[in-house]
């Protein structure tokens, strides 16, 4: 394959623009048709029978051994025979340069035989079964029906003509299989089989890429089946090209890099037959050969997430420019060249946008999540011709400022509403947009799910999502975020960095610049970008110390004041209920090394409007007892009680109205309540001994 | 593919500028419009296509199968397509029978009408169908067949359908709302120009701007019968905003209808 410098140099501006299609890209087989043109320019090149080759096909075998089997035939004299002055059969090596020669053309179908007279074993094939496939070049290449007819109408016809009078000699059979046995030595090999001719004595052996009837009977095998697939007997017809718009002839059992269209698939549409697929998917010959080629490309640009395929093809808007040929071909050929890399299209083209001066508004990606069921049955998940890097790109820079901000960095002197952990993605920051792009971002916040994904599995919706820039809506991420805290939420420990990172996502997705959230009127609040301060860097030292009030009492304040979606009382009500719950639970693990807490007692999934009040007076009561115990043991003396800050503004929102009238959706008020939760537990004064304490805790949890 | 709109072409019928046009808004719970890359997937269109749009008007008209497409033939008619509501899909899973040749079954096979069906007691497979939820679209449409403009005109505004009308499956019921009867005056020639239905076969003309999403897709516009059935003879290729918000278009022949900016096709 050229390279991008390469590819520039053999396809100047002119020459290149005669070969680009001269429709917009408005559909996905347009985008693929585009990828089948530049792959076949930058492997086989131009001309005539360019886009029928499969040079990747055999890309594994170039100079491993055995891997090039040519049987040499003489057709120079009265009668055919095999070559006598030099080999019969040329074991050899097979080479890059040699592409051309052997002019491959792969039938992927696990019977028959390749289009091409050259034809490629199977792994390790043992050299009886390599003698076969040789002989089988003259007694089943020449003798096909496609090939036959070919012979009949073209100049050189004679040619093959002679390769099957060759092959009815049982002697030259023989020949061929003892000198290939003998050559080989016993071993297995991979190889490619191929025929050489010669035509005049006085001229060499000639390979099949020089010799027009081959390459015309080998076109005309691949064209046959875009019309005989799957047992059609000519499902053609004259319609209009849907990748050039043009009235032509069009096929309709032709191949599909992502099998989203099948020929046999008969529906339920009275009279829809395999004979007649044409007219559902009207595609030229010409068409749909070069969107076949379009495979490496495709295959190129995908990934796994969730046990589906997502393929995500990035192409321009509008009508391919030369320029963004050129730069399509860069991003095309680095993902076809990339080792086993995790990252996806995305990331790589971000991060070479500006190398590539990449018009990122223009630049799209098509963005489907496939699950395949055997091997043609494909379901498709989410998809999207729309798919931009500024999505994205947009929420990774928005969840990296989410984490700057008091609701996730400590102060001097007091901790921040929510834990950060460097073990966490969504608590770290660094280098957001891969998970992002990958669909990890949103397998750390929703459901697991089954193995498999499903068709309605909210991982995928939210991925395809953010990246063609869809609002999510609110309600949709409350019910997955509490349906993975459910999962979690086990006797063993409160999943408060899940929460955490729940609620960081949450945060970048509202404070973004685009739109990635909706939401009804009940939930409007949750999808504006709260105000938390930015905190800066700054050692503690250099702070200076704020006086007057209780910390803990003034970051509560200012945490509900920056909240929008704090403003509704019920939801306000219920987080306050969550953070006396983590408070006290807190208290309770630690200084009192009690084994159940309030926080196992009252599970997130325990949590409905009917129990709102009967936890909050269990909370309320065990902070009346835990400052009575405090006061008699320790001898302190404070005024009030322990968390009243928490249960003073709890006791005003709980009444107002009583919880048995609330109104608040289920995920909503459970959501909530596990943010409390967090909340109160990560809560409290930061000392050295606290933050050694802290560090020896998270090492523990990462 | 040049893009042109319809008017550019030099057939002078092709040419043909509806002075008025019936205005009427289509609306359903669901709506599924195939697209035709795929029959083993099952991906709906975001704008219903203008084939759909020409069925859904036959079905009003009561004209059969196969027997309208002349009548919203590029010489005969013109028709704008308007997303109203923002377009959104969800995955529907649907349980349904192989239809493989293997898995039909003849009845009546040795009669004169012989049916092919599914088995009944065969096992489901379940496909996963992409369904809009909640589509509505203005449509505005002029038919140079005067006869057949009135009758659509009078049917539509006694709320009356021949057939009744659906969105792309038989199952996603349609309603029907008529506007009435508008002038089709000379859109605005301000540079760009704010286009409220989606753009069709421009899409080099849209302004794209950081802000606005803007989505294209191409789908079938023209059809035509020869002897063995119906193929389509033009695809379109629509730019759309999915929030149902308008699109700034350079250099666009636009007209307006009934205060609103659209382009025919």
């Amino acid at each position: 394959m050229l390279s991008p410098e390469e590819f520039r140099e053999r396809y100047p501006e002119e020459k290149l623009a005669e070969e680009l299609p001269d429709s917009p890209i408005g559909s996905l087989r347009d985008i693929q048709y585009l990828y089948g043109k530049l792959y076949t320019l930058a492997t086989t090149g131009g001309g005539e029978y360019a886009p029928y080759l499969t040079p990747d096909a055999a890309g594994d075998l170039e100079d491993s051994g055995d891997s090039l089997i040519v049987v040499r035939a003489d057709l120079s004299g009265d009668e055919p025979r095999l070559a006598d002055r030099i080999d019969p059969v040329w074991v050899t090596s097979y080479s890059e340069d040699q592409v051309q020669d052997v002019a491959h053309c792969k039938y992927p179908a696990a019977r028959g035989i390749d289009h091409s007279v050259t034809h490629q074993s199977g792994q390790n094939s043992d050299p009886e079964k390599l003698a076969r496939y040789a002989k089988e070049r003259l007694t089943k290449w020449a003798t096909d029906d496609v090939v036959q007819e070919v012979a009949e109408n073209h100049d050189e016809g004679w040619i093959i003509k002679e390769l099957v009078e060759l092959g009815e000699d049982e002697g030259a059979l023989d020949e061929i299989e003892g000198t290939l046995t003998t050559a080989l030595g016993g071993e297995s090999t991979t190889a490619l089989l191929t025929v050489q001719v010669q035509l005049d004595e006085d001229e060499g052996y000639r390979w099949p890429g020089d010799l027009d009837v081959f390459m015309e009977a080998m076109r005309q095998r691949k064209l046959s089946k875009l019309v005989t697939k799957n047992k059609a007997d000519d499902s053609s017809g004259n319609a209009t090209d849907l990748v050039t718009g043009e009235p032509t002839r069009t096929v309709g059992t032709s191949e599909d890099p992502q099998n989203y269209f099948l020929g046999k698939q008969l529906e339920k549409f009275p009279g829809l037959d395999i004979e007649e697929a044409w007219r559902t998917h009207p595609i030229s010959e010409d068409a749909a050969v070069t969107v076949m080629n379009a495979d490496t490309f495709v295959e190129a640009c995908t990934y796994r997430t969730f046990g589906a395929k997502v393929y995500c093809l990035p192409y321009f808007f509008g009508r391919p420019s030369i320029d963004d040929a050129y730069t399509l071909y860069s991003t095309l050929h680095a993902a076809a060249n990339a080792d086993e890399s995790r990252t996806t299209p995305i990331e790589n083209v971000y991060q070479r946008r500006t190398d590539w001066s990449i018009d990122t508004n223009r630049l799209r990606f098509y963005v489907s999540a496939v699950m395949p069921h055997q091997m043609s049955r494909y379901d498709v998940f989410g998809e999207t011709l729309n798919g931009r890097i500024q999505y994205p790109a947009e929420l990774a820079r928005s969840h990296v400022d989410v984490l700057r901000t008091a609701a996730f960095r400590d102060d001097d002197r007091w901790t921040a509403a929510f834990p950060t952990n460097e073990g966490w993605t969504l608590l770290d920051g660094e280098g957001l947009l891969g998970p992002i792009a990958s669909g990890w971002y949103f397998a750390e916040t929703l459901p697991t799910g089954e193995d498999e994904a499903s068709a309605d599995d909210i991982r995928i919706e939210a991925l395809v999502d953010v990246l063609s820039g869809t609002p999510i809506p609110v309600s949709m991420l409350l019910d997955g975020y509490v349906e993975r805290i459910i999962e979690e939420d086990t006797d063993e420990q409160f999943p408060r960095f899940r929460v955490a990172s729940q609620y960081a996502q949450l945060c970048a997705l509202a404070g973004a610049e685009e739109e990635f959230l909706t939401a009804d009127d009940q939930q409007r609040s949750i999808a504006e970008q709260p105000t938390y301060r930015i905190r800066t860097m700054e050692s503690r030292e250099n702070l200076a110390i704020t006086d007057g009030g209780f910390e803990g009492d003034q970051n509560l304040e200012e945490f509900i004041e920056n909240t929008p979606a704090l403003g509704h009382d019920q939801r306000c009500g219920v987080f306050l209920l969550g953070a006396l719950v983590g408070a006290v639970g807190s208290y309770q693990e630690w200084p009192l090394e009690r084994s159940t807490t309030l926080v196992d007692q009252f599970p997130v999934k325990s949590i409905t409007t009917n129990r709102i009040k009967k936890v909050a007076q269990d909370a309320i009561e065990k902070t009346l007892t835990y400052t009575r115990e405090e006061k008699k043991r320790e001898g302190k003396q404070y005024p009030g009680t322990k968390f009243d800050y928490i249960v003073d503004r709890l006791r005003k929102t709980i009444l107002n109205p009583d919880p048995d009238e609330w109104d608040l959706d289920k995920s909503d008020l459970r959501f909530y309540y596990a943010l409390g939760v967090t909340y109160g537990m990560n809560d409290r004064p930061l000392s050295d001994d606290d933050e050694a304490a802290a560090e020896i805790e998270e090492e523990a949890t990462s | 593919m040049e893009q042109e709109s319809p008017g550019a072409s030099t057939n002078d019928e092709s040419e043909w500028v509806p002075e008025r046009c019936l205005s009427v808004t289509v609306r359903g719970p669901w709506g599924h419009f195939r697209r035709v890359e795929g029959n083993v997937v099952k991906q709906t269109y975001r704008i219903i296509p203008r084939t759909t749009v020409a069925g859904l008007l036959a079905a009003v008209l009561g004209v059969e199968r196969d027997g309208y497409y002349d009548l919203f033939g590029p010489s005969a008619s013109r028709i704008a397509i308007e997303p109203v509501s923002p377009l959104r899909t969800l995955n529907m899973p649907m349980n349904t029978l192989s239809t493989a040749g293997g898995d039909l079954q003849s009845i009546n096979a040795h009669g004169k009408i012989t049916i092919r069906l599914p088995d009944p007691t065969n096992l489901r497979q379940q496909h996963n169908y992409e369904v809009l939820v909640g589509p509505e679209y203005r449509i505005d449409i002029a038919l140079s067949d005067e006869k057949t403009y009135r009758k659509l005109r009078e049917t539509l505004a006694a709320g009356k359908s021949h057939y009744v009308p659906s969105l792309g499956l038989s199952e996603h019921l349609a309603e029907l709302e008529f506007h009435g009867e508008f002038e089709v005056r000379d859109g605005p020639t301000d540079d760009p120009v704010a286009v409220d239905s989606a753009v069709p076969n421009r899409i080099e003309s849209v302004v794209l701007e950081s802000g606005t999403r803007c989505q294209v897709e191409e789908s079938p516009a023209f059809m035509a019968n020869d002897s063995g059935g119906r193929t389509t003879t033009e695809f379109t290729s629509y730019v759309y905003n999915p929030d149902a918000k308008e699109l700034d278009v350079r250099d666009i022949d636009a007209k307006t209808v009934d205060e609103r900016t659209v382009v025919f096709v």
